[in-house]
């Protein structure tokens, strides 16, 4: 998996990116004392992501993920609605939330043709055979 | 003969910005040269000449303004100057060495007569090749658009304060290079998601176009046959995806013609080494000289035994091309016509660069297309985006759904496992440079420090460009893409640094504004969280 030349500043984001109808990206930067909370083991080694609905913020779906490398593609509840995620880390027996996303909106689903053409792509994918 | 539909051509043309002003031969720069010389001096001489001969050509064109700077950058225009006149040096020996091979020698004369355009285009206009599509515009003959200031694939951006500041920054671009505002917006990618009708409108912007699945789904009632608009007004046009198919798939599509250039095949890796080295740059690597002898061939053909171009039976197959495409057109028409009862319309969208760079014969496709709607009097017209919504009815309501015309049709193309690490890049700079603007908006600056949070702007925009996510994608010039996104994040990070640090390293602020100097008027404050908008 490709990589950074040089770690980013200490941060704090989540970001949550649509990707296609049934997977979104999404990845965090932790600020340096949060990444030590989790070096240390203050912090429990996994994270759970928990996906709401950002309409009316009922609880769509968890996943747990190890804390690093930051980033994973997760699978949309129901496409074509839209989503806030939140991504809590656990201290002792209770989760704490460390950080709340982006609203990102899951695509629907449409029909294709399978030869639909992306010209450049078809053209490029010639380079690299 | 009266219309019976109307057939809107949409040629999007768009470069990353690379410009290199410390050094010569720079790989990356000649996709600027050959897209120049394959491309953009091909479509211009086609629309004059058709203009010329009172054809109007109707067509949009979309010209980024990263595409828009570098047309306009003097340094770049004399390293052009340079490559086309090594190329035409080239050129003369290549004729003697094709003396007695007659059947190269026709190709070799083709690409002379193609650098000798290129060069008379350049002088004609000093250089800048903006001067001919503005006069085109000018005179009716085409109508000019915009994309996002770098091209960024705007759903990817979940920043509020980075889409405006991509869309105001490209409107004051095209109003600074046209002297008119901008009527229509190419969404980089074709890539669409609502939450951009607003942004567009805010804008000044009257119409984009999207992708035909956002609409076939939608059970609209012309399909994709008809304009759309969305609640707040904002113009859409649908792009057709059997007109664009014929003509961008390599495998199905009108490109693949055995009789048609070998893109692949160049005399940068078939010539003899010490002939071609004054031709490699300063590292020596073979590279693509663009030169390319030889046809497809057929399918499955080895690159080695293809066989030499041919001229005349290349535009004999332009020539059953554009009947062909024209004759489908037709029937689609007709199709609609008798099925409805109203004339339909069909928009056909390509990346320019197709014409010409990649698809060779694309721009003697694109005049045969145009010259036989007239001299064959078929009953279809060439209607420009803002011709077209002045003169239809008032479209019907849509709200499309995400899309893009990249593979697959939504975003995975520019977000995979390929590339996702550029976004955690993309957003730290972005994060930081919405911050420093918000702080610094109403502080009374020095001169400097306001040239370096100008200078943060700029790298910030370039670090958010979708061409390093689809080149890291298509494994093509990886290393290149991957330091340039690190680059221009880590250099917007470094002087939003130094401005709140007040330690501003001056001679390395001079230097950044001379290698990434597109947008002379760009304000920082464009990225604060209240702005114009």
């Amino acid at each position: 998996m490709p990589e950074l030349s040089k770690p980013l500043p200490a941060e704090d984001r989540l970001v949550l990116l649509p990707k296609n109808p049934g997977n979104f990206f999404i990845f965090w930067q932790l600020s340096a004392g949060r990444a030590e909370a989790f070096r240390s083991g203050a912090l429990g080694p996994d994270v759970e992501l928990r996906l709401s609905y950002s309409d009316d913020l009922t609880h769509a779906h968890s996943y747990h993920l190890p804390w690093q490398p930051g980033r994973a593609y997760v699978r949309v509840p129901d496409q074509g609605r839209v989503y806030c995620a939140a991504l809590y880390a656990q201290r002792g027996a209770n989760w704490e939330k460390l950080l709340e996303s982006n609203t990102a909106a899951a695509p629907a689903a449409a029909g294709q043709a399978e030869d639909r053409a992306y010209a450049s792509l078809e053209f490029h994918k010639r380079v690299s055979t | 003969m009266s219309s019976r539909g109307s057939l809107m051509f949409l040629l999007h043309a768009h470069l990353p910005y690379v410009n290199h002003p410390q050094n010569s031969g720079f790989l990356e720069e000649n996709w600027f040269f050959e897209a120049v010389v394959e491309t953009y001096v091909p479509l211009i001489s086609v629309l004059e000449r058709l203009a010329a001969e009172g054809i109007r050509p109707g067509v949009a064109v979309s010209i980024s303004p990263t595409l828009g700077a570098m047309l306009e950058n003097e340094e770049l225009e004399a390293k052009l100057q340079e490559y086309v006149e090594s190329r035409l040096e080239l050129l003369e020996k290549e004729v003697v060495r094709a003396q007695n091979d007659p059947a190269l020698l026709k190709t070799v004369k083709l690409y002379q007569k193609l650098y000798e355009e290129a060069a008379g285009l350049m002088h004609k206009y000093s250089g800048d090749l903006i001067t001919p599509l503005k006069a085109l515009q000018h005179a009716g003959q085409i109508e000019i658009i915009t994309t996002s200031a770098t091209h960024a694939v705007l759903p990817l951006l979940a920043r509020p304060e980075a889409v405006r500041a991509q869309l105001a920054v490209a409107a004051e671009d095209y109003l600074d290079r046209f002297n008119r505002k901008p009527a229509g917006f190419w969404l980089p990618e074709c890539a669409y998601e609502p939450r951009l009708n607003s942004y567009l409108k805010l804008s000044g912007f009257n119409y984009t176009f999207m992708e035909s699945h956002a609409v076939e789904t939608l059970s609209a009632p012309n399909g994709v046959y008809s304009p759309y608009r969305t609640s707040n007004g904002l113009g859409l046009f649908a792009r057709d995806a059997a007109s664009s198919r014929e003509v961008w798939s390599a495998k199905f599509g009108y490109p693949g013609d055995p009789a048609y250039r070998e893109f692949y095949r160049d005399l940068g890796y078939d010539g003899e080494y010490e002939y071609i080295r004054p031709y490699l740059g300063t590292e020596g690597a073979r590279r693509p000289l663009g030169l390319k002898y030889h046809r497809i061939t057929g399918a499955n053909v080895d690159l080695a035994a293809k066989h030499y171009y041919d001229p005349e039976a290349a535009l004999a197959r332009v020539d059953a091309h554009a009947s062909d495409f024209l004759a489908r057109r037709m029937k689609q028409t007709d199709d609609f016509y008798n099925a409805r009862g109203s004339r339909p319309l069909i928009v056909s969208c390509y990346d320019a660069e197709l014409f010409g760079h990649w698809w060779f014969e694309g721009p003697a496709f694109l005049e045969a297309v145009i010259r036989k709607i007239r001299a064959e009097r078929l009953p279809l017209q060439f209607v420009t985006p803002s011709e077209y919504l002045n003169s239809c009815q008032e479209p019907a309501e849509l709200s499309p759904g995400m899309s893009s015309w990249g593979e697959n049709g939504y975003f995975d193309p520019w977000l995979n496992e390929t590339n996702d690490f550029v976004y955690p890049a993309v957003y730290s700079a972005t994060d930081k440079m919405i911050e420093t603007a918000n702080r610094f908006r109403n502080q009374d600056l020095n001169s400097l420090a306001v040239r370096a949070l100008n200078q943060a702007a700029r790298e910030t925009l370039l670090a958010q460009s979708s061409d390093w996510a689809f080149l890291l994608y298509i494994g093509s010039h990886s290393e290149y893409a991957k330091g340039r996104l690190e680059d221009h994040a880590a250099n917007a990070r470094k002087l939003l640094g130094e401005v709140i640090e007040k330690r501003i390293d001056e001679p390395a602020l001079v230097a950044l504004e001379r290698q990434n100097n597109l947008f002379p008027r760009l304000d920082f404050k464009v990225f604060s969280s209240v702005s114009r908008f």
